[in-house]
């Protein structure tokens, strides 16, 4: 990650004009610079702040110095675990679900339907929308009364299945995923597809030559072929679903009873919803959730093994 | 066995037929998955132009007559017009900043060998996995200390920040690829290095900077988080933050609110309509190895 460019033995060159690769220190300077004076002003820092901050009890103007007590008071939250376990349970499994169905999806466009592209623009649609809109349409849809889903179960006699599926706390994480699972699929159907279209073809014109069903050369064939791509949706799915916060804000608020309470909610919650006027706790989730998806990604990366640089 | 014969043709008129029950099968998977991504959308679009009365009586009737004027009193006197001005106001203020200043910083990662290149492209591109929550609440300090709370100046500052380090990652893959020679060839000419990158860089790069410029548009457009934060004022919301107090206030009215959320997909939609191969190229660029 910190190998530079340069060989130790041109550093010393700047601004030669023989080699065009280099260039002097001042125009470095204002290609750089705006874009590290915003990193450093608006993401650096704060970030820095946060962490320093999550030592402190800050109330308006007043932050006194608590050393470790949020951090303590953290580990006996038990709210913070259930956001943290609620938060997990989205981030391992959905994923799956995601990267699944999108090479489901892949596949059956790459079989060659008609309308391949059409379909293909309309399934990244929901990609587009943002979390408020998907999180109202599915609020309707899951309606009691008349949302499609309980209409649907209804219509076709199995009414007793209709329930209340943000209101039930058995339900609603599931239904959130669901809906999570809805706005990204395409995203991983477009990605399967290039993927899939860049495969050799002469691989898989042998399988077809070995008469290699189509169910055998999904699982040794394509499956290991594009392994790369697939870990790699997972991993972007993986840390998208880390970071949730707009969709469960929205439908549920984290409730009922805290069974859809992610990390990020419960840091806005302490920080911007409660009356408790302190931000240094929030600070400390923060920085422990920071800590905890930043070696998520690492180890991730390292577990399974994917040679590729992690992208996003 | 007909399935990978037509490997890489894209055109499905050309594709000779599958056999037939697989065909079939397919296509009631393809039909119901079309249905269960665009229909909600279709649902959406009806009830936007019915009233809440109407749609209380039956939610999944076809509008009759077109209720336009919703859209009307939802622009007027529900105060979308406000949010969505305020969205674009913001929107496109951050786009331009960190389109030019991550254009400028990815030509130099890409260009020039330096020490502390790689150094610099790795911190940038970094903080794409930062849990948003890390900036949050010290970006809330930091833009009240500075009288940037609850404006739009505030809230186009962070946007920027938002989506640098996207913006430099996309553009950088991209320049890298721009043959030398021409840089060279421009150097004999004379060239300066801020003339390359006006005259050389920027043309050459357009169709990038055109992805980059469509997705940062996008995800900019749609984010809610920093928003609902950083801005309290009614009068400065955003086009999604506007929604949501809207739907608090009058959770009963889905009609209103359904024309509320259809003038805040419009942009999107039609950015999509007309660039969707540029959008979807640069969402999933990277991701495929």
């Amino acid at each position: 990650m910190t190998s530079t460019a340069a060989r130790p033995d041109d550093v010393k060159s700047p601004g030669s004009v023989a080699d065009p690769r280099r260039t002097s220190w001042p125009v470095l300077v204002v290609f750089l610079v705006p874009a590290l004076a915003i990193y450093v002003g608006l993401t650096a820092y704060p970030a820095f702040r946060t962490i320093y901050d999550s030592f402190f009890t800050i109330e308006g103007l007043d932050a006194t110095f608590v050393g470790l007590d949020n951090y303590r008071a953290l580990m006996s939250d038990e709210t913070f675990w259930v956001a943290v376990r609620n938060t997990f349970v989205w981030s391992f499994i959905a994923p799956v679900l995601d990267v699944s169905t999108g090479l489901l999806l892949a596949l059956a466009l790459y079989a060659g339907v008609p309308f391949a592209r059409f379909l293909r623009v309309a399934w990244f649609t929901p990609v587009l929308l943002s979390y408020v809109v998907v999180a109202i349409l599915w609020m309707w849809i899951y309606n009691y009364d008349w949302g499609i889903l309980n209409e649907v179960l209804r219509a076709v006699g199995l009414g007793a299945l209709a329930s209340s599926w943000l209101g039930d706390p058995n339900l609603a994480l599931g239904a959130l995923i669901v809906t999570h699972a809805w706005k990204w699929a395409g995203f991983n159907m477009v990605v399967c597809l290039a993927a899939i279209h860049s495969l050799p073809r002469e691989v898989l014109e042998a399988a077809d030559l070995d008469n290699c069903g189509w169910g055998a050369k999904l699982r040794h064939v394509i499956v290991p072929m594009l392994r790369p791509t697939l870990l790699n949706l997972y991993i972007l799915a993986f840390i998208g679903k880390m970071k949730i916060f707009d969709l469960v804000w929205i439908m549920t608020g984290g409730g009922p009873l805290w069974a859809t309470e992610t990390v990020s909610t419960y840091v806005y919650k302490r920080a911007f919803n409660w009356n408790t006027f302190d931000l240094g706790y929030p600070s400390a989730i923060a920085a422990v959730w920071f800590g905890v998806v930043c070696a998520a990604v690492v180890i991730l990366n390292r577990v399974l093994a994917s040679k590729d640089r992690l992208e996003y | 066995m007909a399935f990978f014969s037509m490997l890489g043709a894209r055109d499905p008129g050309a594709t000779p037929l599958p056999r037939l029950f697989a065909r079939g099968g397919l296509a009631l998977v393809i039909g119901a998955y079309t249905i269960y991504t665009l229909g909600p959308f279709l649902w959406l679009a009806t009830m936007s132009v019915r009233t809440t009365g109407e749609i209380s009586l039956d939610h999944y009737a076809w509008p009759s007559p077109f209720h336009w004027e919703q859209f009307r009193i939802a622009w007027v006197d529900s105060n979308f017009a406000t949010y969505f001005w305020n969205s674009t106001l913001v929107v496109v203020g951050a786009v331009a900043v960190v389109t030019l200043v991550g254009a400028a910083a990815a030509h130099a990662l890409a260009r020039y060998r330096f020490k502390g290149n790689r150094l610099i492209y790795a911190v940038l591109f970094s903080s794409i996995i930062f849990p948003p929550q890390i900036t949050l609440i010290s970006l809330y300090q930091i833009l009240v200390d500075y009288n940037l709370y609850n404006s739009l100046l505030g809230l186009t500052l962070v946007y920027i920040s938002l989506q640098l380090p996207l913006t430099v990652y996309l553009l950088e893959g991209f320049f890298a690829r721009i043959p030398q020679d021409l840089f060279d060839a421009a150097k004999m000419d004379g060239y300066g290095d801020i003339e390359i990158f006006r005259r050389i860089v920027l043309p050459i790069g357009m169709p990038a900077i055109a992805t980059t410029l469509i997705l940062n548009f996008i995800q900019l457009w749609n984010e809610f988080l920093f928003a609902v934060v950083l801005i309290t004022d009614p009068d400065k919301r955003t086009l999604p933050i506007g929604i949501r107090a809207f739907m608090g206030d009058h959770f009963q009215d889905i009609g209103m609110i359904a024309a509320g959320v259809m003038i805040s997909v419009v942009p999107v939609i039609l950015a999509y309509i007309f660039f969707s191969e540029k959008l979807i190229r640069g969402m999933t660029a990277g991701a495929v190895k």
